[in-house]
């Protein structure tokens, strides 16, 4: 629902600012979902007559106004305050009173200037609504009633600036379908009292009309009143309930029909005027007409305002004269009996539908109005009068007129008060803080819930029963008469929610703050890496946390590391903390080797324990050693033995998958063979190592390598430095390229000096933003092949990222390519 | 004529027959129905012939292209059909197909994975500390007296420069509340040491789980609620759990924790020596010494700790017989957690 904070006013004395008040509705449950400020248009834009209009030559719709500016200072007004304005708009005629930009005004698309037109000097712009922005209307420039000074501002007309706000009202709460209900939320928020437009009183019935009113359907229709007004005059409404209906996105049409919307945005209750005189008769002899609440009849027909011809079914409720349908009940009126110009007598209607009914034609009609809407949403039946007494008395001071005969009134069965309780002690238990039993009565009061006694709690409506006293604290209630217009409020948890809600849900104790004692990132990275190894076919271990500290020489250290020592070990081989999980896995190794196991994979992620500055500390780190097949035993495919290309895919894999960009150096701990064994490191911190054990090492673990005939591997990873790396890593979605990648082969000689990384990085370099990626798919090395040189093929990947890319362009990056190669590393082509 | 005809298409039908590929079939198709072909020329002669003639020698044309279309058309198929259907005669389907080579973690590893998961979808975070810790967050902390046995040598590792190996990861409490202030509610596994010779239910070197929750407004329903609920997700939903009083310094009530065997369902059997509990670990609610200790104000705060065995939750979970086999790492006991979640 769209409201203007100019209209709201009328209701509640809000000074807020635009922000403040914004917040004070979405925190009193109503979301505001957008605000459109509606700026001053200034001293510039003013009413204006239009005093003549002729056709500029050889153009079929723009004329030549000359338009009368009265007293508004401007240089260029002749003697008779006329300046001559071009203007395109259909409507726009001698005679008319219009609004008109003068040149330097400031709209919201477009400033205004003098400009030239078919030779013709423009001194500014006749405007519609839209280009005031104060609608959505562009059908022509605005004609003002006749009565409008020459000069008036257009601000004052339209009382601008103002501010407009798109509400989201949840489907429970029909009583914030009118702007006195949202003026109420606000004031139970604000603790502020709403003001209620005054409604004279009705003078006594003079005129002379009658009409009858039958209502066969109490169940679909629990009341209907219905009021005659005689000899009203149709006109256009006055300027200011135009321009609240404009601001609220209503279109104004005539003052009858103007006022049943404004009552209805007021209260958020429809209504609906007849044109008394099309209604008809029940017996042709009779001397006044009837309104009959009916169902349509199968096949009825019916043309709505809308000009449609509804079929009806036969379950629809009908507002039917004493022939045929005048309105769908809640949903449409008739067509027939609209409000027109000639539209002398009304009967206004003023109802309850029941909202299934109304819902259910509404859907099966497919049509939505603002009448339907509301009623789909409940409206109670106990406040049709007092809306009908508002609407008539506008009606009379607005459009003139005398009342004839009372207000028919059928309302065969009143609607039950309800009066529930609400413990304070509930509200504490559920709410979870005290709130006190004056602060609940002011709450509850603006909100127009009557307070009853004071009693032991009961469950469901009280009305008519009797409270009995409360036996404890615990048990005690305050009791309230619950408005009618709350449908929604039916136990005492809804009075809960209100009494929360309109406290503020900021009240509500914040939890402490937990501080994060978990490292969950690391967490993570310890899990991902066991993870990877099992994933490449490793079986975890784990082993005691101290060792034997003769086994760090076996590993070819010449010096035992400073160990930790126990004081009181178990044994000479259990009496230090261990600084590697190397050894424990190699005696893991021998022992499953002494198994007849041949295909191992195992690791261990855990402590190592080093002395630091007269303390010590704990790192965690992830080893694996790795002999023997790298795949399944399997009769048909034969997977290969474990070797440096593999391990080095493991050890790698997992930091790639990581996003981590490394250095690689060789590794450099004695128990490996040179040449095969790399440490990996971002800017000196330590990721971890990969390479192959050697042979003599083996031994002082009795695995004899002249027997086993097989390589045995070892990684380690830091997983500690490698958690502390990749936390800063984020992952950003990179658009998927729309254009083809090709791939290009080269194959060339590569100098035996020349590394492959150098090679590809050489490719990359020449053009980083299409060289996608290099990979190696044969290595060749034989007699055939110059001394000194070893043959490589590659894949070259090349993509761009704007457009396709062409042979022309790809060629001639291939021999730069080949350029590029031959000069830096005397790389040929095969 | 007709002969020439009855002939042409008996011929082209045999070196159909003998297509193999899809190229066969367009080169035989051009020989025999192409612009080139017999047929086609046949078709040039009809002017020959007078009126009455064309349209039953017409009538012969056609009917022979369309046999050979229909030759072609049925060949074609074949040869699609044989391109990927196999033949499967004498294929044996019941040798191994070839498995992906994934190991496995240790089930000590997997216990812990599970147990972690299972305290934090109820909030709890994980906290670890060293394990060489000193005499303070081990045992004065925790309230233990000076004098008391598990500070002996024979109990606790003790190692140069005066530390020791933690004895329980209670220590890690200790620790996380020198640092954070309440609401606190974490776990903290991890490897606890004690002076044990290795046998079927001790080890020098052990697993332990330990919960510590602090906050207003704790009482032993929570301690209850969590335990049930860690018993019930471990165990399975037929699990009961109790509490009964016990003794530890560092908490007060203090309690040992049971859950009805997962053996036989607390009928009493072998596994719990007929009492039909299983002993879990100790419990208690935070002794007021140990926040005074620690500057929490007992009198705001209370809480409630307990300590679960790892070791002791797999092997009844996986009805291991003997604590040593967990420290084996024989690949034939490592294999047969593989896939275990």
């Amino acid at each position: 629902m769209k409201i203007a904070l100019s209209w709201l006013k009328q209701y509640l004395d809000i000074d807020s600012g635009v922000q403040e008040l914004s917040q004070l509705l979405t925190f009193a449950g109503i979301e505001v979902e957008g605000i459109e400020e509606i700026p001053a248009l200034g001293k510039t834009v003013i009413a204006a007559e239009v005093v003549s209009a002729e056709r500029v030559p050889k153009t079929d719709h723009l004329r030549l106004c000359m338009v009368n500016i009265g007293d508004m200072p401007y240089d260029e007004k002749d003697e008779n305050n006329l300046i001559p304005v071009i203007c395109g708009a259909p409507n726009c005629r001698a005679g008319i009173k219009a609004v008109l930009a003068l040149p330097g005004t400031s709209l919201k698309d477009f400033k205004i200037k003098k400009a030239k037109i078919r030779g013709i000097v423009s001194h500014g712009m006749l405007c519609s609504e839209k280009e005031l922005g104060i609608s959505d209307s562009h059908g022509g420039i605005i004609e003002l009633e006749p009565d409008v000074k020459i000069g008036t501002l257009a601000d004052e007309i339209y009382g601008l600036p103002d501010v407009s706000f798109e509400l989201e009202i949840t489907p429970d709460r029909s009583d914030l379908l009118g702007y006195k209900g949202i003026a109420r939320d606000l004031s139970a928020k604000l603790l502020l009292k709403t003001k209620e437009p005054a409604i004279p009183a009705l003078p006594k019935p003079a005129g002379t009309l009658k009409i009858g009113l039958t209502n066969l359907e109490p169940k679909l229709c629990p009341r209907y009143t219905l009021r005659i007004i005689e000899g009203v005059k149709i006109a256009p409404s006055p300027q200011w309930l135009q321009n609240t209906l404009l601001k609220s996105g209503l279109r104004p049409i005539n003052n009858v029909v103007d006022i049943t919307n404004y009552v209805m945005f007021e209260s958020g209750h429809p209504l609906h005027a007849f044109d008394y005189d099309k209604l008809a008769t029940k017996e042709d002899n009779q001397s006044h007409p009837d309104i009959i609440v009916r169902l349509a009849e199968p096949k009825e027909e019916f043309i709505a305002l809308d000009g449609k011809k509804y079929i009806l079914d036969g379950d629809e409720l009908l507002i039917a004269d004493g022939k045929s349908p005048s309105a769908l009940a809640g949903v449409m009126g008739g067509q027939g009996s609209s409000i027109t110009d000639e539209t002398v007598n009304i009967a206004l209607e003023s109802a309850a539908f029941e909202p299934g009914s109304v819902r259910k034609t509404s859907y099966k009609h497919k049509l939505s109005t603002d009448s339907s809407y509301r009623f789909e949403r409940h409206l109670s039946a106990e406040y049709a009068v007092s809306i009908s007494d508002r609407a008539t008395a506008l009606i009379l001071e607005i459009a003139g007129g005398k009342l004839a005969g009372e207000l028919l009134d059928s309302y065969p069965q009143p609607e039950e008060p309800v009066v529930l309780g609400v413990r304070p002690s509930r509200f504490e238990l559920l709410i979870g803080y005290e709130m006190d039993e004056s602060r609940m009565k002011d709450i509850l009061a603006s909100l127009n819930f009557s307070y009853v006694a004071k009693g032991g709690f009961e469950h469901g409506n009280r009305h008519g029963i009797d409270i009995l006293p409360a036996q404890d604290e615990r048990d005690a209630a305050l009791y309230f008469k619950i408005p009618g217009f709350r449908k929604d409020v039916t136990r005492e948890v809804d009075i809960l929610e209100e009494l929360s809600r309109l406290d503020g849900y900021d009240k509500v104790p914040q939890p402490e703050d937990r501080q994060e004692i978990m490292d969950r990132h690391a967490y993570k990275i310890n899990n991902a890496a066991s993870d990877w190894l099992v994933a490449h076919g490793a079986f975890e271990t784990l082993n005691y946390s101290f060792v034997d500290p003769s086994r760090m020489r076996c590993l070819g250290y010449e010096d035992e590391p400073d160990f930790i020592r126990l004081i009181n070990p178990q044994s000479a081989n259990q009496s230090v903390m261990r600084t590697s999980l190397i050894p424990q896995l190699l005696t893991n190794l021998a022992y499953n080797l002494n198994h007849s196991e041949r295909d191992i994979r195992l690791f261990e992620l855990g402590r190592i324990y080093l002395k630091q500055d007269g303390s010590h500390k704990e790192p965690k780190r992830l080893a694996a050693v790795f002999t023997g097949s790298a795949g399944e035993m399997h009769f048909a495919k034969k997977a290969g033995e474990i070797d440096y290309y593999w391990v080095k895919g493991c050890f790698e894999g997992w930091l790639n998958q990581l996003g981590l960009n490394y250095g690689v150096s060789p590794a450099e701990h004695p128990y490996l063979t040179e040449g095969e064994s790399f440490a990996y490191e971002i800017d000196g911190v330590e990721l971890g190592y990969f390479g192959r054990v050697l042979p003599p090492v083996l031994e002082a673990w009795d695995i004899d390598v002249q027997i086993l005939k097989q390589e045995v591997w070892v990684l380690e990873y830091n997983v500690e430095n490698i958690a502390e790396i990749s936390r800063k890593i984020s992952r950003v979605y990179q658009d998927i390229p729309r254009y083809p990648a090709v791939m290009r082969d080269l194959s060339i000689l590569v100098p035996l000096e020349v590394s492959y990384q150098k090679v590809r990085d050489y490719i990359l370099e020449t053009d980083r933003s299409l060289i996608q990626s290099v990979s190696p798919f044969d290595e060749y090395r034989s007699e055939q092949i110059p001394q000194g040189f070893r043959s490589l093929s590659l894949h070259i990947v090349l993509q761009d990222q704007e457009k396709t890319l062409t042979d022309e362009r790809i060629d001639t990056l291939m021999v730069l390519v080949q350029k590029v190669l031959k000069e830096k590393l005397n790389v040929s082509m095969r | 004529m007709q002969d020439q005809l009855e002939s042409l298409i008996l011929e082209a039908e045999q070196e159909i027959e003998k297509c193999s590929a899809p190229n066969d079939i367009l080169n035989v198709r051009a020989k025999y129905l192409g612009k080139k072909s017999v047929l086609n020329g046949l078709y040039g002669r009809m002017r020959e012939l007078s009126k009455e003639e064309r349209p039953a020698f017409g009538g012969l044309l056609n009917s022979a292209r369309v046999k050979i279309e229909a030759f072609l058309e049925s060949r074609s198929e074949a040869i699609k059909q044989a391109a990927w259907k196999k033949d499967s005669s004498g294929f044996d389907y019941t040798l191994p197909g070839v498995s992906l080579s994934r190991g496995g973690l240790h089930p000590l590893s997997i216990v812990r994975r599970q147990i972690d998961e299972v305290f934090m979808s109820m909030g709890f975070e994980i906290a670890e500390a060293d394990e060489i810790e000193d005499e303070f967050h081990n045992f004065d902390a925790l309230n233990t007296p000076k004098d008391h046995p598990s500070r002996n040598l024979a109990d606790t590792f003790y190692v140069e420069g005066g530390k020791l190996l933690r004895t329980q990861t209670s220590t890690v409490q200790i620790r996380v509340m020198e640092k954070y202030k309440p609401p606190i509610k974490i776990i903290s596994p991890g490897r606890c040491y004690r002076n044990d010779k290795p046998d079927p239910s001790h080890s020098p070197v052990f697993t332990q789980v330990e919960a510590l929750v602090v906050d207003k407004g704790i009482s032993m329903i929570d301690l209850q609620d969590t335990l049930q609920s860690f018993a019930r997700i471990m165990f399975g939903t037929k699990v009961k759990s109790r509490i009964r009083p016990h003794f530890f310094p560092f908490t007060e009530p203090s309690a040992e924790m049971d859950i009805s065997c997962v053996a036989c369902d607390g009928q009493g059997c072998r596994v719990c020596k007929q009492s039909g509990w299983l002993e879990m670990g100790g419990a208690g609610m935070v002794d007021p010494a140990v926040f005074d200790t620690l500057g929490i104000d007992s009198e705001i705060y209370t809480g409630f700790a307990f300590g679960l065995g790892v070791e002791r939750i797999a092997m009844l979970k996986y009805n291991i017989p003997d604590m040593r086999i967990l420290f084996e790492n024989d690949l034939r006991m490592l294999r047969q957690f593989r896939g275990e979640l």
